[in-house]
């Protein structure tokens, strides 16, 4: 009896779970508020303007940071508008090859409300932002202790390195130094001498040397103002939490909760001045009137010329998984997604959406992202790479052509990514100036034919190393341990399999593979490239013999040199957008084009669904803040939730008849039993 | 008593020692710190930079005491891991410490929850099996116990997760939140999974335990005396047995604060089964490491409680193996 | 001049067919175990029957030479070596996914290369399944082998060395274990594959030094009891050598309890192999690797199940064989429940 008794309790329990069941993962109240619902995939690393260098960082550090000058929010090509800046910078040429950038800032722009500007004055919440707190973020960058990631580009400014030389000097000289709060060490060392402070208002950039794709970088986070305040006191001791967890900034959006491991929460902040002076109309808090010609038709200008941010708040959990990532979009839990591979069917076909998802008023957009992926050899190898002498270069030259052609994008593109992607002709992306749609590059239209007529060309007939009597074997290292990764570059070695080649995939952590980068020990390897700003320059820079990862530890994997190739390059990077750089990237392209470092395998093309009740959403492949254009109809989606949310309820009561069915006979055999 | 318990104590902290050399062999001897800055910091970083991380992180330092006596990692792992200084994260810089205690209260709500689940299904269960033993229930128990055992718990989840959360709706497929209103249907899914991939194994192990103790003497004596075999069940056998059970209930307490890898990543739950699983896909090493000694640190006070509690209770154990 | 792997693994099927060989021989000649094995053979004929059928396919799959490749066969490196099995499946390519015994791809309908001849279709790069699923079976048997031949000669090295001669060395060895015991196991496993790196061998030690730990204990336990008993003290006061009365008295009394250990410890480290895939630090070609691989292709539309269907199948049947003799195993062996209940 007492075993029944149980059973029949754990039943009624089960009852009572299923009974209160829903899967709606929000609390009820936050029904009709203005609340984004996002994801993301893996925890941000540090959210320290200076250092946060990668989407997941950016995605929080973005709306939290103002900066000088913006990306128009529509129009396309991306086009700087101001920010917290009154216009764009003035440029006057010093002669010389210097440069200078006259900025001038807004007036009355207030940080966020937080504890540290009580360093300041006690019982201070907030102060001003003045152009010394930009003057600070840029010696925070050039400090070696810091560790920023952006000193290089920044190192154009007059004095900028030797700044940061001097500080670590004077720290190593003198301890007592060392221990000061880092605000009053820069002031004791001095400026950076390309950086000057006329006014409060007024901010001036010295280049020793011609690099117009500065701008870009003031229109990213990295020189966005930061208080010292925060810095002095956000130092991980006596319980405060460190710099890099509790941002201090003065962008649209505050973050009210922060646990990276599991969700953020971003509010709406009532000091951006945007929220403080809506009178202003500053470009960087209207919704803009005008951009391309079809936003008109997509409704992205329907809000046109309202006060920023729509949004109250912005809420992003953690997902790891794409799976449930998509479920929950679906189900209206997620505003919007990408779509994974393996979702792909069910949503879209022939390129647009299916009848079921549209009948769910979910639309569709698509966009050719600025980012590279692709195969590089590692050109300091003896097999595969530049070679010593001229019959060794022909040779391997050979072998990278013919290796090339075996790769079939389009076929990579249709298995793995539905065909999302653009295959990929030069280092050039779309939406980056020097792209040509028309150009075609004859090593990369697959041709198996061709391909294993070069190997006969570089001595290795039908793949036969003559040295070996057997298949030239070439390792492919990767650091991609996953499963579907592994898939992938399963890929690529069957293709080379064609032709005779044994290509073996040597898969290994991150930090074995980086420890093969720097050793050379690498011959074949993936690796992908992401725009930091629109211009060539940061794609062919790639190739750069400066940035070789052998020798400087820069990008440059492939360890590509060629004179030639610097020559042009340095002139192209300086060189305004017209016929001659477009001239410049041609010869660049070309000698690419036979020279082979990388096979370039694709462009991304991303796709981003999202549901009826959420406008304002134009992809622009860069990372981007764009929330404060973001707009949600919580009406609309309360309503659709429910209608999509109806558990199926009758397989529990199939449970429940199968528990009977077993434990009926057994109790007819315990009775029969007893007696 | 007293000397006993010293006795106990001291073996316990030697076990610790021995624990913490195995880990600095594994992951500073084998593993590189280069290697380790180099993976937190990303392919876009000039080494000059990879030098500060390591400063910052303590790893500037030679291994072993015979390089430099006083400045050495093999002391200052000994002493950081002690004290519980664990330091910041190698794969974003988090103070380890915080995020352990965050991800405690997660864990537990998952595991108490699972534990308890676990023993209400499991006991009934093998007692309902052990009483009908030689019958067809019992081997169709054992069959469908073995069948259970034999899947792997990753089918177990993806079934769950597609089956329960996307077709049938019952609840959300994966997610934590800690408002008492929301996390019984967070949780509802991984305690259903936990419960069912360990009922197998659980019941077969009960049920043997049950048999055992149903061929002892005092049963057939109650047997003889004509007492009913639900009541020889319920009164003797589970009595009896349930010493067993408890010791090995108690034994997995401290485990209890590890939570589990596999339901905590699969179902979003930001516990310390979570926060080791991230450990491992960013390489995160000084997580990992801090993560192995909570492991046998707990484990080690498990065992020396219920030693101690044994030897309360029975006077003549005495420290023996 | 090194060993290329397929010798190697040749060689290892001639040692282990010589060996069980030498098994048979050697259980047929013992009455006790002659009894077991039959009594074993009488209660789990279809399990057995299951694992000989993965074993041959195991060694069928390890059994390679070079060359007979014919010339039209796309996908393969005609000079590499190719094992029996893979020669079944030489010329089996396709583009992408194809359903079982489908005549045109899954996605796209373009005709096949081989129209109907992949019984459980072919996965995302165009591979027969059935191959895959085939080739799985040699790595199980691998991981499980591999990880016992590592585990049990080290736990009864150090379990009987300790329970045997006691005193310091068995202060040492209890340390050890205990030491080793405290650490949550599936941490170690992970942080152990993680410091030497991936491959065959380094999840084979990791699974091995985390799994002797448990028979260790238990074969010292044993041994402290044999070294008490009548006829080893006898065999001591003889003067017969302590290696000898080790190997001759104690060993064989031990061998009960490694085939116990042996089988009930096998599934459990093909199962650990599966939650380490998923990890991404598994063992290549594993099916725990393909379920990994394949998981979110039940989200497919249509649903892409054969992939997962295969590789789960593959490894239910086999730990469920495993499991269902070891169960036996241990009612035969254990001189507990010897005799009782069968």
């Amino acid at each position: 009896m007492v075993i029944r008794g149980i059973f029949c309790r754990l039943l009624a329990a089960g009852f009572a779970v299923v009974a209160g069941c829903s899967n709606d993962p929000y609390p009820a109240a936050d029904e009709q508020a203005k609340i984004l619902y996002g994801a993301f995939s893996d925890a941000p690393k540090s959210l320290d303007p200076a250092t946060a260098y990668s989407v997941r960082e950016h995605q929080i550090t973005g709306p939290v940071y103002d900066t000088l000058l913006e990306y128009h929010f529509l129009k396309r090509p991306l086009e700087l508008i101001p920010g917290i800046a009154e216009a764009l910078p003035e440029v006057t040429d010093l002669g010389g090859g210097r440069s200078r950038y006259r900025f001038s800032l807004r007036r009355d722009l207030l940080f966020h409300d937080d504890d540290c500007f009580e360093l300041g004055a006690p019982g201070r919440r907030t102060r001003e932002i003045v152009t010394d707190d930009i003057a600070f973020e840029l010696q925070r960058i050039a400090d070696p202790r810091v560790g920023s990631p952006v000193i290089e580009p920044f190192a154009h400014v007059e004095g900028f390195q030797a700044f940061g030389a001097r500080l670590s000097a004077r720290r190593e000289a003198d301890p007592a130094f060392a221990a000061l709060p880092v605000h009053e060490q820069y002031r004791a060392v001095g400026p950076i001498e390309g950086i000057r402070t006329p006014s409060s208002h007024v901010l001036e950039i010295v280049l020793a040397e011609p690099y117009p794709q500065i701008l870009y970088w003031f229109a990213m986070e990295f020189s966005a103002p930061v208080p010292w305040e925060a810095i002095a006191w956000y130092d991980g001791e006596a319980g405060r939490p460190r710099f890099d967890d509790h941002p201090v900034g003065s962008g649209p959006f505050e973050l009210a909760t922060y646990d990276k491991q599991a969700k953020f929460v971003l509010e709406r902040s009532k000091n951006w001045y945007g929220v403080r002076h809506p009178e202003w109309r500053a470009p960087g808090a209207v919704y803009p009137s005008e951009g391309e010609p079809a936003d008109r038709a997509a409704g992205l200008l329907e809000s046109a010329g309202r006060s920023l941010p729509l949004l109250e708040r912005v809420e992003v959990r953690r997902e790891k998984e794409s799976i449930p990532l998509f479920t929950k979009f679906l189900q209206g839990y997620y505003d919007s997604s990408g779509i994974a591979p393996e979702n792909f069917d069910s949503v879209i076909q022939n390129g647009s959406l299916t009848p079921e998802m549209e009948a769910r008023g979910i639309a569709l957009a698509k966009d050719v992202a600025p980012t590279i992926f692709y195969l590089g050899f590692n050109m300091n190898d003896p097999v595969v790479g530049h070679g010593r002498t001229p019959a060794e270069r022909a040779r391997n030259r050979t072998l990278r052509q013919a290796m090339s052609l075996a790769i079939d994008s389009d076929e990579f593109l249709r298995i793995f990514l539905n065909g999302r992607g653009l295959p990929a002709q030069s280092p050039i992306p779309p939406n980056i100036y020097g792209y040509d749609p028309g150009y075609r590059n004859p090593y990369r239209q697959p041709d198996l034919e061709r391909a294993k007529a070069l190997l006969v060309d570089a001595g290795y007939p039908g793949g036969i190393d003559p040295k070996t009597g057997e298949a030239l074997r070439i390792t492919f290292d990767s650091y991609n341990t996953t499963t579907q990764g592994l898939i992938q570059h399963q890929f690529y070695t069957s293709a080379w399999k064609k032709l005779g080649l044994d290509v073996r995939i040597e898969a290994s952590t991150y930090n074995q593979f980086q420890d093969k980068l720097r050793n050379g020990a690498h011959q074949v390897f993936e690796f992908g490239w992401g725009a930091d700003y629109p211009d060539p320059e940061n794609f062919l820079f790639l190739f750069w013999s400066k940035m070789k990862n052998s020798d400087f530890g820069g990008p440059n994997y492939a360890n590509f040199s060629d004179p030639q190739f610097d020559r042009l390059f340095l002139a192209m990077k300086t060189e305004p957008n017209g016929p001659d750089r477009e001239r410049m990237i041609r010869e660049m392209t070309a000698l690419l084009e036979r020279e082979r470092p990388w096979i370039e395998i694709f462009f991304r093309e991303d796709y981003t669904l999202r549901h009826a009740w959420i406008s304002n959403v134009k992809p622009s492949g860069l990372s981007i803040p764009t929330y404060q254009y973001i707009d949600i109809d919580p009406a609309l989606r309360a309503r659709l939730r429910t209608k999509w949310n109806e558990p199926i309820v009758w397989p529990l009561y199939v449970l429940v008849a199968a528990a009977v069915a077993i434990v009926v006979p057994g109790i007819r055999t315990y009775l029969r039993e007893r007696q | 008593m007293g000397a006993y318990i010293l006795r106990r104590l001291a073996y316990g902290i030697a076990v610790v020692m021995g624990v913490l050399f195995l880990l600095f062999v594994l992951f500073f001897a084998v593993t590189n710190p280069d290697d380790i800055a180099r993976k937190a910091l990303g392919d876009k970083v000039p080494p000059s930079v990879i030098e500060v991380w390591k400063a910052n992180h303590g790893y500037d330092r030679p291994l072993w005491p015979w390089q430099d006596w006083r400045e050495n990692l093999l002391f200052d792992h000994y002493r950081r891991m002690l004290g519980f200084d664990f330091g910041l994260s190698d794969a974003d810089d988090s103070p380890i410490l915080e995020r352990i205690r965050s991800g405690i209260g997660p864990s537990l709500s998952l595991t108490v929850p699972l534990l308890v689940l676990s023993l209400l299904a499991s006991i009934p269960l093998s007692l309902v099996v052990a009483f009908f033993r030689e019958t067809y229930i019992d081997r169709m128990g054992v069959l469908l116990c073995v069948l259970a055992m034999s899947v792997s718990m990753l089918l177990y989840i993806i079934g769950a997760q597609f089956l329960v959360g996307k077709v049938l709706r019952w609840f959300p497929i994966s997610g934590y939140d800690s408002d008492p209103l929301l996390l019984p249907r967070f949780l509802a899914m991984p305690l259903l999974v936990g419960v069912v991939s360990g009922i197998g194994s659980e019941v077969r192990f009960y049920r043997t335990a049950f048999i055992e103790e149903s061929t002892r003497d005092f049963v057939r004596t109650a047997r003889a005396k004509g007492a009913s075999e639900a009541r020889i069940m319920t009164r003797h056998v589970l009595r009896n047995a349930l010493i067993p059970i408890l010791t090995q209930v108690v034994m997995s307490i401290p485990f209890l604060f590890m939570g589990s890898i596999l339901l905590e990543s699969f179902f979003g739950i930001p516990g310390l089964g979570g926060i080791t699983f991230d450990a491992i896909q960013a390489n995160d090493f000084s997580t990992l490491r801090t993560m192995v000694f909570i492991g046998s640190l707990l484990f080690v006070l498990g065992q020396i409680l219920t030693d101690l509690s044994y030897g309360l209770v029975d006077p003549r154990v005495r420290f023996e193996r | 001049m090194t060993v290329e792997p397929y010798v190697v693994s040749n060689g290892a099927v001639v040692v282990l067919l010589a060996g069980a060989v030498f098994l048979g021989r050697a259980v047929r000649r013992n009455r006790l175990w002659r009894e077991a094995a039959a009594s074993l053979w009488r209660r789990r004929r279809l399990a057995l029957c299951v694992i000989a059928v993965y074993a041959t396919i195991a060694l069928l799959d390890s059994i390679a030479w070079k060359g007979g490749v014919p010339a039209e066969a796309v996908g393969v490196l005609p000079g590499a070596p190719h094992s029996v099995i893979d020669r079944l499946f030489l010329d089996s390519a396709e583009a992408s996914y194809s359903a079982p015994f489908a005549d045109v791809e899954f996605y796209g309908g373009k005709p096949l290369r081989h129209p109907g001849g992949h019984p459980l279709g072919t996965d995302i790069i165009g591979r027969d399944v059935l191959h895959l699923a085939l080739k799985g079976a040699r790595v199980a048997l691998l991981i499980g082998g591999v990880t016992s031949l590592i585990a049990i000669p080290l736990a009864l090295l150090f379990g009987v060395g300790a329970g045997y001669f006691g005193g310091r060395f068995d202060d040492f060895v209890f340390f050890l274990i205990s030491t080793l015991a405290s650490m949550p196991g599936l941490l170690l496993l992970i942080a152990l594959v993680m410091a030497m790196g991936r491959g065959t061998l380094s999840v084979c030690v990791a699974l091995g030094v985390t799994s002797w730990v448990g028979f260790c204990r238990l074969s010292r336990a044993e041994t402290l009891k044999l070294r008490e008993l009548d006829y080893v003290q006898s065999a001591r006061v003889l003067g017969v050598s302590e290696p000898g009365i080790i190997v001759r008295h104690i060993l064989p009394n031990l061998v009960h309890l490694i085939v116990i250990t042996f089988v009930l410890m096998f599934s459990g480290l093909v199962l650990s192999e599966a939650v380490l895939a998923w990890l991404g630090i598994g063992v290549d070609g594993s099916w725990g690797q393909m379920i990994d691989g394949a998981r979110n292709e039940l989200s497919r539309e249509p649903i892409v199940w054969w992939n997962i269907a295969a590789a789960g199948a593959a490894l239910f049947t086999l730990i469920l064989s495993v499991n269902a003799v070891g169960d036996a195993v241990r009612d035969v062996l254990d001189p507990r429940t010897r005799g009782e209940g069968a």
